[in-house]
């Protein structure tokens, strides 16, 4: 406040700002969740540009400044090029679902496993950890570089960002808390995971993050249950796959909005799932694929021990079938479906690949 | 309590409804929001669940036409749903090879299905599968009693 003044009792102020507002007379209430961002997406306030000139941080429905000066260059200025319909309730789910690895997870639970099985269960606790590491970091970086007029969509990849430091830490924590610890680094993020860093554009990073690298995390997160040991691994794993199922209904609703509004980009978008099926079994991503590393552990921990590997391959063989027919189906929904009548699509091959 | 529900019947749902949106401990960790609507198949009869906000709004019986509707629907033997009860009521909440997630795994076409195919909607069961292992759970505080149903 620059003014110290006084006029009688009165401060001398200069009040200027207060005609200077976005729309006024606003209203908001609560709905029956609470009050969320849902409830506030009324009036201009909840218009959402087509395109976005916004490069100064202006908060959606305020007024703008004179002489701003830029911030962020923020390049995801298109409405579709990040947008889903759903955002707002994606946020909502993911703030009112968050849980704590330091005090949910009943860590008293586990007790002293056979060595074969700690150091399976390591190896991919390690493997996990890596591969958090890249989940995190890339949303990341696109929320930086998204208008801030889009920011129901940046929520929710803020939100995943917490969530994937969550799973971070709790995969860490499982690793160094059972006699064992971090086992040799599986470089799982090279190769296609760390080629959705190198995407030019935002949905080519999603299609990879959320519909192929996360759509095969999320089943492995439901197999943890299979492959835990005692209840702390079992809630471990089912609280991973509620949020990664939550990641992968971004991607999916992203993709779904990019093909019902941006026709001429559909062609672009085959593209990307190409390159996933390409990969999908073979690259170290996938930790049911054909990694020794990660592959052998799975089998160990599913199976029970190294001298039940066969039964454990047996279930392994399950899981990459399950994580192709879920991948086709998400793909199906997202309206990409055309890609399995017409032949475009590995994805019989990769079946058939499956028990290789 | 009290009462003897016996399983399945839209009774027995009422009450583990009734218990599972009035224990805190169903709100803990991994709980919250959860907007689904799903469907039970067991044996011959069919009820659909009702999940919206925090709780469970509604339970009722229903028929087979109407699994077309819901988000998906779980259907396994009825042997099966028997063993999951008992081994709840006995550890107070589902564990080793009981849970939701574990029976859906373990079986080859799994528990979980859906009629419309759209893996968005089926994806739920993974979603909000701790809210739904929870009003499973629920059912510890009621005392069950099962039908006998004779495998065709
Ligand atoms: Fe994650
Ligand atoms: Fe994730």
């Amino acid at each position: 406040m620059t003014s110290s003044k006084t006029n009688g009792n009165l401060p001398d102020l200069d009040l200027g700002w207060m005609d200077q507002h976005g729309p006024w007379d606003t209203h908001a209430e609560p709905g029956k969740y609470g009050f969320t961002l849902a409830d506030i997406q009324i009036g201009e306030y909840g218009q959402v540009p087509e395109e976005s000139n916004n490069q100064t941080g202006r908060p959606r429905g305020s007024k703008p400044r004179a002489n701003s000066m830029r911030l962020g260059g923020y390049t995801v200025r298109t409405k579709s090029d990040i947008w889903l319909e759903n955002a707002s309730f994606l946020y909502e789910e993911a703030l009112q679902r968050q849980w704590s690895s330091a005090t949910d997870v009943p860590w008293e639970s586990i007790k002293p496993l056979p060595d074969d099985v700690e150091q399976a269960q390591c190896q991919m606790a390690t493997f996990l950890t890596e591969v958090e590491f890249v989940a995190g970091d890339v949303p990341a970086r696109w929320i930086s570089s998204t208008t801030p007029d889009y920011f129901e969509a940046r929520q929710v990849l803020l939100a995943q960002v917490m969530d994937e430091s969550r799973h971070m830490d709790v995969f860490r924590k499982r690793a160094l808390a059972n006699g064992g610890g971090l086992m040799r680094a599986t470089g799982a993020t090279a190769g296609f995971v760390g080629g959705i860093d190198l995407s030019r554009d935002f949905t080519e990073m999603s299609s990879r993050l959320h519909i192929s690298g996360e759509g095969a995390v999320l089943t492995i997160f439901r197999m943890g249950e299979l492959m835990a040991y005692n209840d702390a691994e079992k809630t471990i794993y089912r609280l991973c796959a509620q949020d990664e199922a939550r990641h992968v209904a971004f991607g999916v609703m992203h993709l779904r909005y990019m093909s019902q509004n941006e026709p001429d980009r559909r062609e672009e978008i085959h593209s990307y799932l190409d390159e996933a099926e390409g990969s999908m079994l073979t690259d170290a991503a996938n930790p049911a694929g054909r990694l020794t590393q990660t592959s052998e552990s799975l089998c160990i921990l599913l199976g029970g021990g190294s001298d039940k590997f066969d039964e454990g391959f047996r279930k392994l063989v399950a899981i990459r079938r399950r994580q192709l027919q879920e991948y086709r189906k998400r793909v199906i929904s997202a309206g990409f479906g055309d890609r399995f009548d017409n032949g475009r699509s590995r994805l019989n091959e990769l079946m058939a690949q499956a028990a290789a | 309590m009290a009462s003897e529900f016996t399983f399945p019947s839209l009774d027995w749902l009422q009450a583990v409804r009734e218990v599972f949106n009035t224990t805190d401990m169903y709100r803990g960790a991994g709980s919250g929001r959860c907007d689904c609507v799903v469907g039970l198949k067991i044996e011959g009869a069919v009820f659909i669940v009702e999940f919206e906000g925090f709780g469970c709004t509604g339970v009722r019986q229903a028929n087979e036409a109407e699994l077309e509707n819901v988000d998906f629907y779980l259907d396994m033997p009825y042997e099966l749903w028997k063993s999951m009860l008992e081994n709840i009521s006995a550890n107070n909440h589902a564990i080793g090879e009981f849970t939701l997630n574990t029976l859906d795994l373990g079986m080859e076409q799994g528990i979980a299905h859906s009629k419309h195919e759209d893996q968005y909607r089926q994806d739920l069961f993974v979603r909000y599968n701790q809210t739904m292992q929870f009003f499973f759970d629920a059912s510890h505080r009621i005392s069950t009693t099962f039908e006998e149903i004779v495998a065709s």
